[in-house]
């Protein structure tokens, strides 16, 4: 096997790996979710289908197939289908850049676990990410329905806004880390701060955690502020009309995106795959400790989910102009300061 | 005109944060506290004297049924769910019904029936479950009504109890 071939090989094995992990998390995250829910109100949660219900997200998505596929009189054909994939798809491709785990050899190739490394993979990140709103307003406009129009409008509002904490939370390790390139972040919170706490990002930033992790939640349309679906006023939201594979596709979207926000404060604040006290781990239990980290963050909007009650719309924009975005400048501006003294 | 007042938040509360915390904290504890989840085709419904599932002829320990077809719960039965053919019978008794159908289907399960019997031959069972793949299957006739006296001692017991009261 010549060298270039063997590093085909070893691209595709990677490929496959994450997005099948990708994937598999996600059905997962639905069960899980149903699992933790039920057990925070003194309920069992799906136990039928395999052991402790792990053969549900399966059932599921057999049902969902099988699901009559309404498409509502009006109804903008093309892009009503479309929108599903819009929504789905960005959240998948900004996995790619993740760094999961250290270098490791296969086949003669040393490689690095996650699909690629762009040197500018923070922007990479969000600027398709961002895209997944199209996937929501577009889904909303295109089903000729006022709760899904009026759902898709709330959804892009709120991830405009918050998408600015967002960039300024990045903004602020970028500028610490010196660096756009997610390897680098990681890469810069190896060792150990004031001596004895990991040198993570988290301990340096504490404001832009916080506010990261809250935007992430508006970001992915989770609770406290769902209100692209807000089922008691809109019915739905923008997926009222999507029935059959194509509202399944929005709920891959969902999870793939809470997935990708998990990884992405796992490496931004947390560390990524770094092992705290111990800098050259072995890949593999890098990427166990990269996975410990990412699962405590989904199970924290399960967590929330469960927990919080809704916010109101006009208290989600209030808090996400008049409060995130004051905050995460004057964050920057202390960061900045602070740098350059 | 109710007028809610509105609590004055301190700081620490309008926060928010903290707060959260707090019932995060309050779930995380829960998730460890028992189930109250009954499994329910594994696990059987609770039930006692006061239960009042479908009603069921009581064979008494000679091997008969009580009932002398005199037609009162056909007659009380909101639902028309009863149907009786009396016969004569050399017990001393007198008359037996020779048919004596309840459609399933039709019962409400009001009780009417056993309050209204003066032989004490009906009473409301402990069964609760009723499904079958056809209509004909649910109209029970009087073999599917039967049902041993100390399958129903319970119910008739809390019966006697409560009508003693009056
Ligand atoms: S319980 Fe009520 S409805 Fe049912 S058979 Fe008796 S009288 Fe009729
Ligand atoms: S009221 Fe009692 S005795 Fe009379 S027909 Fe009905 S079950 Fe038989």
């Amino acid at each position: 096997m010549s060298d270039a071939q063997a590093q085909l090989l070893v691209m595709f094995i990677k490929a496959a790996a994450i997005y099948g992990g990708l994937l598999g998390c996600a059905a997962l995250m639905t069960l899980a979710e149903r699992k933790f829910s039920a057990w925070m109100q003194y309920r069992i949660g799906p136990n039928r289908v395999g052991p402790w219900g792990l053969l549900q997200p399966l059932a599921d998505g057999v049902k969902f197939i099988f699901k009559e596929e309404v498409t509502p009189d009006g109804a903008s054909p093309w892009i009503f289908r479309l929108a599903p994939l819009m929504a789905a798809v960005p959240a998948m491709l900004t996995v790619a850049v993740v760094p999961i785990g250290g270098e490791f050899q296969l086949f003669g190739v040393t490689t690095q676990l996650s699909i690629t490394n762009l040197d500018i993979g923070a922007l990479y990140v969000l600027a398709i990410g961002g895209l997944g709103v199209y996937g929501v307003i577009l889904g909303g406009w295109a089903s000729n329905s006022k709760y899904s129009l009026l759902g898709g409008l709330r959804a892009s509002a709120q991830m405009i806004s918050y998408e600015l904490a967002l960039i300024l939370g990045i903004l602020s390790i970028v500028a610490i880390s010196g660096s756009l390139d997610l390897l680098q972040i990681v890469e810069g919170q190896k060792g150990t701060f004031l001596g004895f706490l990991p040198d993570w990002n988290l301990f340096k930033q504490p404001l832009a955690f916080v506010l990261f992790v809250v935007a992430t939640f508006a970001e992915t349309n989770r609770h406290p502020f769902d209100f692209a679906e807000c089922e008691p006023e809109l019915v739905g939201g923008f997926h009222t009309e999507y029935s059959s594979m194509k509202f399944a596709l929005f709920f891959l979207g969902e999870y793939c995106a809470m997935i990708v926000m998990a990884c992405l404060t796992v490496t931004l604040f947390l560390g990524g795959h770094a092992v705290p006290y111990w800098a050259d781990a072995p890949w593999w239990i890098e990427a166990g400790a990269f996975s410990a980290k990412a699962g405590f963050f989904l199970f924290l909007f399960i967590w929330v989910r469960w927990t919080l009650p809704r916010f109101r719309f006009d208290q989600l924009m209030h808090l996400g102009w008049k409060v995130f975005l004051p905050l995460s400048l004057f964050n920057l501006f202390v960061t900045g300061a602070v740098i350059s003294l | 005109m109710v007028i809610v007042k509105r609590k004055i938040l301190s700081l620490w509360e309008r926060l928010y944060l903290p707060e959260v915390l707090r019932g995060l904290s309050i779930t995380f504890r829960k998730m460890f506290e028992p189930r109250v989840t009954r499994q329910y085709p594994e696990e059987g419904l609770p039930t006692d004297g006061v239960t009042r599932g479908q009603p069921r002829l009581v064979v008494k320990d000679d091997g008969n049924i009580a009932c002398v077809s005199c037609g009162l719960c056909e007659a009380a039965c909101p639902a028309y769910a009863i149907t009786i053919d009396g016969q004569e019978t050399d017990r001393f008794i007198e008359r037996e019904p020779e048919r004596f159908d309840i459609d399933m289907l039709r019962c409400i399960l009001c009780g009417f029936c056993e309050e209204a019997c003066p032989k004490d031959a009906i009473y409301m069972s402990n069964e609760l479950e009723l499904a079958d793949y056809t209509r004909e299957a649910l109209a029970y006739d009087m073999e599917k009504l039967k049902r041993p006296a100390s399958a129903m001692r319970e119910r008739m017991d809390y019966v006697k109890k409560i009508n003693d009261r009056w």
